[in-house]
């Protein structure tokens, strides 16, 4: 309840702060302190909700639908932290706590320049009014109480003192298919709890947590880093439209460039350590996968970066003169799209849009949140749009003459195209599923491969272009290193890999070039001029990102192998021996022991299975080995688990959950455990418990089913069997295991031998693959975020002038 | 001043012509109709759900993964996917897979699943190859 008004005041101080700054810009004299004051004191509250939810969810207050729904008690403090993030209503509690403290410095760094404060201000509260309006109890507030909506508790979650009263009864569900009963929270069901005196936190005693994909490091990181990034492209939109309140287009450039440096640099980071989390833990095998998701935080990058360079042409073309200098349109409308595209994200992936086309998983979050995703979003492209249409006179009015062709503006011209054209192909496959279409990734390769080296090209001429005007004889001079050290280094590269492909060739070629006239002058400079390196270093960083790219993407190989125990295998130039598995992590999941020899030197590799219990599911995590020229990535697969006491009469074969064995002529599956909720309870409290498995059996075209069971009976464990007379067969359950498992001992009815036994062996399949100078992808990247902070500190300096 | 505006259009046409020209090349339909889908050898993206009621068998073999899937209107066919079982999948509310009908069955190259959990947004296992 407190949050819920915590963050009703904030949304009004926010619309306070909006108007006084509004009424500040037109001149009134009184009221920039009110603005001021509400701002700060709307920042407050929005710092003071989102610790109530933190406190509400490491203190494990299932009251809150959202505590519940996204925690639980078995989550490590880091992880009950980071489910502050885990579903829909705190993501976006997070972006607005986020963009509410960027507002802080913002305003302390607008109210230094002239007078910028109330123009910013005015247009940065908009935002935060509409944030602060989507997690309002009207929305997605992630301070609802459980019961406000009817929702389906796992009789797991209750306390059992509670399950057995009376009053409950009513309130029972259970799901037929899934063998689970269900608590109905709802009002009535509150209001008896109340009568009786029961807190809703002690009735319910645990809550769903996190999917175990998200129990991970990365799930502290990633959200917050990429949200800043989200919360940081507000401010370049604030400026754009604070320079068409006051029709003025000079000096929003240099004091909006650090902000838009700082912003994509972030941005950056934050995509990358999503492309590096399902790397590393969800064994998507790669580290971008064109996924809807991925894309749609890309576009508003692309753009992000595509400003940058006209913001430096620009702010370069406005020296020593009164001139508004070139591409005064261009920076305007880039900077607005920059925030559309990130509110355009936001309804593509909260919006259910997307539904199938994700490896996300979205669901509908209600027709009036999809509404009031698109009146957000539909505002700010108004507002934006509309004062470019109402200023556009003037603006054509103020603009200079063109300039010269072969001048380094025209270049960065051209790359600001160039990234705006890869953007636009990013949303027009993203958009697609829309109108129910999608489009297979190699639509983003194909097109994004000329672009790439476009853009390598580009990245190297630019630099060696000049200001204004360059005579084709001194640039073929400037270049003449560069281009015959790429066309070495090229060589080189394709002879030692063996590279055919000619298109790579020249991406080779083209990311070479850059690297080295990059390089090139960031050695020339660095002594004498540090603070100049910040442009250089980007650049060094996204040609080492395609190189890195193209070893990794274009070079990898992959193969399944069955590893059988003990037995090596060779890949890669590697003898992979599987010698065993051993559960980690207090016995919840199943390292898989690989050893790899290559010459005199080993490894080891251990990727990790386990089932679930979030969802039942058998997940599977890689494992990686990493050197600096190449990853060998292992993604498991399954295991088999072999038998050594086959006999004449009997064979024992282990079966993972929906696998058959012949048997007879009669072919057996095992369909799956019969393991309900309340068994599990009974297991836990050490009451007595049965286990079913459940079998079919098919022979000469007919099917039935059967169950054995292992009961656990006064601590004694009892395996059953199954005899089907009319196929002659006994099926004897001998033992089930926690990596779901089962093994049977098959046996005639009548004692007639036959000959089935073969030993099974231990086999563990992986799927390995090489991934060549994928380290260089990181590494590029971690070097471009340099550079951009290295021209954020050289900006913020300028900004002053 | 002409010629630059005549080059940027040329270039602009040329661009939009490559991506209409690829898009329609690497399009992929939405198809929660399964009658379409078997009476169709083009790659459809089809959507429905699991039959629980149907096993699925994993061939550790031949390396695929097979169940059978049906549409809303209960029409069933049969799916064969090159790889493993992917997680979640006994808790998907539906299912989408890519690929093409060929021989009496569905032949998936990549396979989606779709978890039950309800306001959530939350990586689900993709296994494509």
């Amino acid at each position: 309840m407190i949050g819920s008004i915590v963050l009703t005041a904030a949304l009004v101080l926010s619309i306070i702060a909006m108007v006084m700054y509004y009424l500040t810009f037109r001149g009134y004299k009184n009221t920039l302190n009110y603005a001021r004051l509400s701002y700060h004191g709307m920042a407050i509250l929005v710092i003071v909700g989102s610790t109530l939810l933190w406190h509400a969810l490491l203190t494990h207050q299932y009251q809150y639908k959202y505590v519940y729904s996204y925690s639980n008690g078995q989550l490590s403090t880091g992880l009950l932290f980071s489910s502050f993030w885990g579903g829909q209503e705190g993501s976006f509690m997070l972006w607005l706590l986020l963009t509410a403290i960027i507002g802080i410095f913002l305003q302390s760094y607008s109210s230094k320049r002239s007078d910028l404060e109330p123009r910013v201000m005015a247009v940065f509260t908009i935002a935060t009014s509409f944030l602060l309006v989507m997690v309002s109890p009207w929305f997605k507030n992630p301070f609802e109480y459980i019961w406000a909506h009817p929702i389906f508790i796992n009789i797991a979650d209750i306390s059992p003192q509670y399950l057995s009263m009376p009053f409950l009864e009513n309130f029972f569900f259970s799901d037929q298919q899934g063998g689970q009963s269900f608590v109905r929270m709802s009002t009535e069901l509150y209001s008896v709890l109340s009568a009786q005196g029961i807190a809703v936190n002690n009735f319910i005693m645990d809550g769903r947590g996190l999917n175990p994909q998200l129990l991970n490091w990365w799930m502290q990181v990633h959200p917050p880093v990429l949200f800043i990034g989200f919360a940081m492209a507000t401010v370049p939109f604030s400026f754009a439209l604070a320079a068409m309140m006051k029709n003025e287009y000079k000096d929003w450039i240099r004091q909006a460039f650090p902000w838009v440096l700082a912003g994509t640099g972030v941005l950056g980071l934050g995509i990358m350590m999503g492309g590096y989390w399902a790397y590393e833990m969800l064994g998507w095998g790669g580290y971008w996968a064109w996924d809807p998701v991925e894309n749609s935080s890309l576009i508003p990058w692309l753009i992000g970066v595509a400003s940058i360079h006209t913001l430096l042409v620009q702010r370069r073309s406005q020296q020593g003169g009164d001139s508004v200098g070139r591409y005064a349109k261009t920076n305007l409308i880039l900077c607005i799209l920059t925030y559309v595209f990130v509110l355009y994200s936001t309804f593509l992936t909260r919006s259910g849009v997307l539904g199938d086309a994700s490896v996300h998983s979205f669901v509908d979050p209600g027709m009036l949140v999809y509404l009031f995703l698109l009146i957000f979003i539909g505002s700010f492209i108004l507002l934006g749009f509309g004062a470019l249409a109402y200023r556009w006179k003037d603006l054509n009015a103020k603009l200079p003459e063109d300039e010269n062709l072969l001048s380094r503006e025209l270049s960065l011209f051209t790359a600001a195209v160039v990234l705006g054209a890869s953007a636009l192909i990013v949303l027009v496959g993203t958009s697609a599923p829309i109108y129910g279409q999608s489009v297979d990734t190699f639509f983003y390769d194909e097109m994004h491969l000329p672009i790439a080296i476009i853009i390598g090209f580009l990245n190297g001429l630019s630099l060696l272009i000049k200001w204004k005007k360059t005579s084709t004889q001194e640039l073929l001079k400037s270049s003449i290193f560069a281009a015959s050290a790429s066309v070495v280094l090229t060589i080189l590269i394709v002879v030692l890999s063996g590279m055919s492909n000619i298109m790579m060739i020249i991406l080779t070629l083209s990311s070479s070039f850059a690297l080295i006239v990059n390089t090139e002058i960031a050695v020339k400079i660095v002594k004498n001029n540090m603070k100049m390196l910040g442009a250089y270093v980007a650049h060094i960083g996204i040609a080492l990102f395609f190189l890195g790219v193209i070893g990794s993407a274009a070079y990898s190989e992959e193969v399944d192998l069955d590893l059988v125990k003990n037995k090596p295998a060779q890949a890669f130039g590697y003898e992979m021996t599987f010698t065993g598995y051993q559960p980690i992590e207090n016995n919840t999941k199943y390292a898989f022991n690989i050893e790899l020899k290559k010459g005199d030197k080993s490894y080891n590799a251990a990727p990790v299975m386990y089932i679930a219990e979030f969802n039942n599911s058998l997940m599977r995590e890689p494992a990686i080995l990493s050197f600096f020229t190449r990853d060998v990535y292992f993604t498991p697969n399954g295991y088999e688990e072999g038998s050594s006491t086959a006999s004449g009469e009997s064979s024992v074969v282990s079966l993972q959950r929906g696998a058959s064995t012949e048997y007879a002529n009669t072919k057996i599956t095992f369909v799956d455990f019969d393991f309900p909720a309340e068994v599990r309870d009974a297991m836990m409290s050490g009451a007595d418990f049965e286990i079913g498995v459940n079998l079919t059996v098919e022979s000469e075209g007919k099917k039935q089913n059967t169950r054995v069971a292992m009961q656990n009976k006064s601590g004694e464990r009892l395996l059953t069997a199954a005899e089907l007379k009319d196929v002659n067969i006994k099926i004897q359950l001998s033992n089930l295991d926690a990596t779901g498992n089962v093994d049977l001992a098959l046996s005639s009815l009548d004692g007639a031998a036959i000959d089935q036994s073969k030993p099974k062996e231990e086999i563990y399949s992986v799927s390995a693959s090489i991934k060549p100078f994928i380290s260089l992808v990181w590494i590029g990247v971690v070097v471009m975020v340099l550079g951009f902070f290295v021209a954020v500190a050289r900006r913020l300096k300028e900004s002053l002038v | 001043m002409k010629n630059k505006y005549m080059f940027g259009g040329f270039i602009i046409v040329i661009f939009l012509g490559l991506m209409g020209y690829l898009f329609t090349q690497s399009n992929i339909k939405y198809e929660s109709d399964f009658t379409n889908v078997i009476n169709n050898d083009k790659t459809v993206k089809a959507t429905g759900s699991w039959v629980k009621e149907k096993n699925y068998v994993v061939d550790r073999e031949s390396k695929t993964f097979s169940f059978y899937m049906a549409d809303e209107n209960g029409k069933q066919m049969k799916v064969v996917y090159d790889g493993v079982m992917p997680n979640n999948f006994e808790t998907a509310t539906s299912v989408v897979v890519t690929g093409t009908f060929e021989n009496g069955h569905f032949h998936a190259k990549d396979i989606l699943t779709k978890c039950p959990s309800k306001y959530e947004e939350q990586p689900v296992q993709s296994s494509s190859l």
